[in-house]
């Protein structure tokens, strides 16, 4: 300790630059736990794609006029998605929340919009990345095409803001490293599975098929389907309008969180 | 002269009803060493807390050099040592300096510059690209130290940022913060070491039940409760609060 520091003549607020910062430190620690955070989705991912698609999609001819191994690519991808956003969100604040060292930021010169949005950012690039992987090994694979990129890029997005704002409120609540596995696992998963990820909910009866309608993440599923096959179960722009009020509603929430400081600040 | 802190009316109670700040009024002037004494449950963090925005007040006010206390400009002009070391467990040492400095706004050249200031003053060099856990105590403790001067606050607080280091640590910081406060950075120290606040401070105030109980320099205190130490006045002011 043999120098002594410089005082600073004025504050200088930049809180534009501290949230470019907070959202590279969240994409930092996604690329630095990259075996746990891209490697096993995209290979669980695509063990799905080869097991369920071109082995049973021999013995299946067609869903929804399509060929059983493009048609559940779609689903695939959105569900690897939807839980890199959650997973990565909760864990993360949790991790913050449990270690404290989400004070460093909370003490910062940050807008709480700001903080939210820094946080959200992290599960979105490990949710785009993984989404994008995916793609490049599917398309080729399978053969599936791209028939509305725009509504795909659109859907991806509104599932990284609904399911990343998603994973910022459980990690916020989570008491434990168990509430933040037990919502993806009791509820993410299971609603995805039945969300016609694997088939179409045209197939199923009453009153299964309606039922299917109550769930949001059948919409979500939707959406990306009709980005690769320009068809889907509901018309496309319910299936964008319910997963965009989906998303807004869970941002609200997370953005509520940031903004009263409740269960972040005590 | 505005005050580097000035808290008026201070209250917090927690959810579960607990009382930790209780209509609590301080001033701090600019460039003063401050100490705060008090055991524990007395308020001291709680007030620390409030002060960085990491609570949510239940009543009172706080302005940082004349600013609203949870501006983004006050904010900017505090630099926080908490207690237990929290440092993030996915950042090296020097990544760790480098994103805080972000946080705060600096550019990304200004705060890798002054991470090697700073890991060359607490002589951390060696472990520059060593993750928080495998730091060891003493190592940590610098690095929270290093971290909360980093973006060059003008006021800082330092709670018990002595605790748990060895001896030669302790005197090595003590040498280190004098330094900060001969320059004009106004400081706010809390201890359990009362011969810490002695050999420091200029200005003591002693916190009981979320109260200040006594205030003055450490002579001024001896002589009001006529006592021989400042530990003498510590156990006389806390057991007649």
């Amino acid at each position: 300790m043999n120098a002594p520091p410089r005082a600073a003549p004025e504050p200088l607020v930049n809180s534009g630059r501290a949230f470019r910062w907070l959202a590279a430190r969240e994409c930092l620690r996604v690329s630095r736990l990259w075996t746990q955070t891209m490697l096993a989705p995209v290979v669980s991912s695509a063990l799905f794609i080869v097991v369920f698609g071109l082995s049973l999609g021999s013995r299946i001819r067609e869903v929804s006029g399509f060929p059983y191994e493009e048609f559940i690519v779609g689903g695939l991808i959105a569900m690897a998605m939807a839980q890199a956003a959650y997973s990565n969100n909760s864990s993360s604040i949790f991790q913050a929340r449990s270690d404290r060292y989400i004070n460093d930021v909370l003490a910062a010169p940050m807008h709480p919009w700001q903080m939210h949005l820094g946080y959200v950012a992290g599960g979105a690039f490990r949710a785009m990345v993984i989404g994008l992987v995916l793609a490049a090994v599917a398309i080729p694979l399978t053969g599936v095409p791209v028939q509305s990129p725009a509504v795909l890029v659109l859907s991806g997005v509104l599932l990284c803001l609904l399911f990343g704002a998603l994973g910022v409120v459980v990690g916020i609540y989570a008491e434990t490293f168990d509430h933040h596995t037990f919502i993806n696992n009791i509820v993410i998963l299971p609603l995805t599975f039945v969300g016609g990820v694997f088939y179409s909910v045209e197939l199923l009866a009453s009153p299964w098929e309606q039922l299917s309608h109550a769930n949001p993440i059948f919409y979500m599923v939707n959406a990306v389907r009709y980005g690769f096959l320009g068809s889907s179960d509901v018309e496309i722009a319910i299936c964008l309008g319910v997963t965009a009020a989906f998303a807004l509603g869970a941002l609200a929430w997370s953005q509520w969180l940031f903004s009263t400081g409740r269960r972040l600040k005590p | 002269m505005t005050s580097a802190l000035s808290v008026r009316a201070l209250t917090k109670r927690y959810d579960d009803g607990t009382l930790a700040l209780d209509g609590l009024d301080l001033e701090v002037p600019t460039g003063e060493f401050f100490g705060l004494l008090g055991p524990n449950g007395a308020g001291k963090t709680t007030l620390i807390n409030a002060i960085c925005n990491l609570i949510r007040i239940s009543s009172g006010s706080i302005s940082v050099f004349g600013l609203e206390g949870s501006s983004l400009e006050a904010r900017r002009m505090i630099g926080l040592a908490e207690q237990d070391p929290n440092l993030d467990r996915f950042l090296t040492v020097r990544e760790a300096l480098v994103y805080h400095g972000g946080y705060f706004g600096m550019t990304r050249a200004r705060a890798a510059a002054r991470a090697e200031e700073m890991i060359e003053v607490f002589d951390l060099g060696a472990k520059a690209d060593t993750r928080a856990p495998k730091l060891s105590g003493g190592q940590r403790r610098r690095l929270l130290l290093a971290r909360a001067l980093l973006h060059e606050p003008r006021l800082v607080i330092l709670d018990e940022p002595t605790a748990a280091v060895d001896i030669e640590l302790r005197r090595e910081l003590w040498r280190y913060i004098r330094t900060l406060h001969s320059e004009g950075t106004t400081i706010v120290l809390t201890t359990h070491y009362l011969e810490e606040a002695e050999a420091l401070c200029e200005d003591i105030a002693l916190i009981s039940e979320g109260r200040i109980v006594a205030r003055s320099t450490p002579e001024g205190l001896k002589e009001r409760y006529d006592a021989a130490t400042l530990e003498d006045v510590y156990l006389k002011a806390v057991s007649t609060s």
